[in-house]
């Protein structure tokens, strides 16, 4: 039972980095353009599929796959921040509508595209680490590291250069951060093609572990917006830890409850979260 | 011509329709419509009169064409006093989730987002509850509900006239109370708390009353509707009750306009026969859907009806 259950701890922390790669990226849109891109879900499929496309349609290797998949998707960020996103810059509500558009457009030309068959890749990094009795696929663990160092050093980017400090600077007051000289149009076209980056990049290291279909994103985005919210969003490290809580919970809570549950417990702990202390979880020092 | 005018007169030619256009195929799509309509102008109240984005509003739906079919079987009612039931048990929900709400002054997105959780959670256990709900394969209603008529007695609803006719006057009914709500004192306060709901607040109107009175009765038309709906289709499923269907009502207001109470059936008529007209494949649809939705609000932010206003102000000014 005890191996069970840090088994269960250690693949939600897994699988929490996921969800925190997204949530990443809502966060970082949020705080930044004022809008909730729910179309990152989206992102993350285009990803998966880019990712499977480049391995096993194209032959290239696993990492140059992740790369180029990382490219294409955040190209196609671009393609939607430049004919979508920039006319909804802090409006919630169009934002929200049109984000949501985008992820009909992008579904429905997925199910053209590769049908809604599920899609298997090729193992990239087959093997187990085994510890002390307790099984990790060798990718796994690669995924969770990468993930963990891509958010680390976007924290590190966000507080140790001078485009964090801008990206700072513009939340807390967007004139004054304009009048010191930062490119306010640059600097939200690059998060929110970031923010679709990030997207892509999680999406072409689910491919590695999971079978893709079109629908898969729709999962991911809700999760991501609740460990946003669950971190208090706004929040870089937050958001790695809403993620990563929302994991465990789902990881541990399907030992006890029915399986059914699993999507229940993300909705939980939002509603508490959003009642009993709305600025979220990890937004204390202010 | 008043608006009003326009309305009756609009009214009477759908009254009027089945008497030239014969085609089952039209009607049945307007009965959609009409019902889906009702779900549109109801969810306007909620969201274009007074400002909140509630997600709620399928799960109203749902879980009142639920629990209509659950009184008929469960408890031997007909499905009028199902219905009400239904309406009943939608109500206590709407207060509780409106109360939690609107109490701890969650606003825009994060009053989205609760009652998005709220509705979800409906929805899994609808989908998990299989002795009741028979789970994701819904139930397949058998009943057929009964209608007390001037002159004929005791009729069944069955065929499409009679159900044009019933969706028609569920329609008419829906806008005349949404139009007697806004036109009144308690619409000048809907209109306060879209504007400014903390000025409003300082003027002495009870927000929460009247958010939770909004959030409340735009639920009871969808539960009004749910009912219906279900027993029209024939068929329930916890999709009544999903995200997308949740979205579809917000493209609709969007589409019809959210600016006067019935523009929302506008685009309850354009979303619904649009793809029955244009033969697409599902795949296709959700592309045109979605850039429906994209180009709605980018480009006609006013809705169907705020446009064509605007151009009839605009030729009258010249």
């Amino acid at each position: 039972m005890g191996q069970l259950i840090l088994g269960q701890l250690l693949n939600g922390a897994i699988v929490g980095t996921l969800y925190g790669i997204i949530a990443l990226g809502v966060t970082l849109t949020f705080g930044i353009t004022g809008i909730v891109n729910f179309a990152l879900g989206a992102f993350m499929m285009l990803g998966c599929y880019m990712a499977w496309y480049f391995t096993d349609g194209v032959g290239m290797p696993y990492p140059v796959a992740v790369v180029c998949a990382v490219l294409v998707t955040a190209f196609a960020g671009m393609i939607a921040d430049q004919t979508l996103f920039r006319f909804t810059r802090n409006n919630l509500v169009n934002g929200l509508l049109v984000s949501i558009g985008l992820i009909s457009v992008m579904e429905g030309g997925a199910l053209l595209i590769w049908t809604s068959t599920p899609k298997n890749m090729e193992y990239v990094l087959p093997g187990v680490f085994v510890l002390s009795g307790l099984v990790v696929p060798k990718m796994k663990l690669v995924v969770f590291l990468l993930l963990l160092g891509v958010i680390l050093a976007t924290y590190a980017a966000l507080t140790r250069t001078w485009i964090g400090r801008a990206a700072y600077a513009y939340a807390q007051n967007p004139e004054a951060a304009e009048l010191m000289g930062v490119r306010t149009g640059l600097l939200q076209s690059g998060v929110v093609v970031y923010s679709t980056g990030l997207a892509g990049l999680g999406g072409a290291l689910y491919a590695s572990l999971y079978s893709i279909d079109p629908s898969l994103g729709a999962v991911y985005i809700l999760k991501a917006v609740e460990a946003a919210i669950l971190a208090g969003i706004g929040s870089v490290m937050g958001s790695l830890f809403g993620g990563v809580l929302l994991g465990i919970t789902e990881g541990v809570g399907s030992i006890y409850l029915p399986i059914a549950f699993r999507d229940a417990y993300g909705l939980v702990f939002l509603v508490a979260i959003l009642l009993l202390r709305p600025a979220g979880l990890f937004t204390g020092r202010k | 011509m008043s608006r009003g005018g326009f309305l009756v007169l609009a009214a009477l030619g759908f009254a009027l329709l089945p008497a030239m256009v014969k085609s089952d195929f039209t009607l049945t799509i307007l009965v959609f419509s009409f019902l889906l309509g009702m779900l549109a102008v109801s969810f306007n109240l909620i969201f274009g009169y007074t400002g909140q984005l509630s997600m709620f509003h399928a799960a109203a739906f749902g879980i009142s064409a639920y629990a209509t079919h659950l009184c008929m079987t469960r408890l031997g009612t007909s499905f009028w006093t199902g219905m009400l039931c239904a309406v009943a048990l939608v109500l206590a929900l709407s207060v509780i989730v409106g109360a939690l709400c609107f109490r701890f002054r969650l606003k825009e997105f994060y009053f989205a987002v609760v009652t998005l959780a709220f509705s979800e959670m409906a929805r899994l256990v609808v989908l998990n509850w299989n002795s009741v709900t028979n789970g994701s394969l819904g139930i397949i209603l058998q009943e057929k509900p009964t209608l007390w008529l001037p002159g004929l007695g005791v009729v069944t609803l069955q065929g499409t006239l009679m159900w044009y006719y019933v969706s028609l006057v569920a329609l008419a009914l829906t806008v005349l109370v949404c139009w007697r709500l806004v036109n009144s004192w308690m619409g000048r306060c809907f209109a306060a708390i879209r504007l400014n709901d903390e000025l409003g607040d300082a003027l002495g109107i009870n927000v929460f009353r009247y958010k939770l009175a909004a959030f409340a009765v735009g639920n009871i038309i969808a539960a009004v509707t749910g009912g219906l709906y279900a027993f029209y289709l024939g068929s329930i499923e916890p999709g009544f009750l999903s995200i997308d269907q949740s979205l579809a009502i917000v493209a609709m207001v969007l589409l019809g306009g959210r600016g006067a109470v019935a523009a929302p059936v506008i685009g309850a008529i354009v979303l619904t026969a649009l793809p029955h007209l244009i033969h697409l494949g599902a795949e296709v649809r959700s592309i045109v859907y979605g850039a429906i939705l994209i180009f709605t609000i980018l480009l006609m932010p006013q809705g169907i009806y705020g446009s064509l206003a605007a151009l009839g102000r605009r030729r009258n000014a010249v």
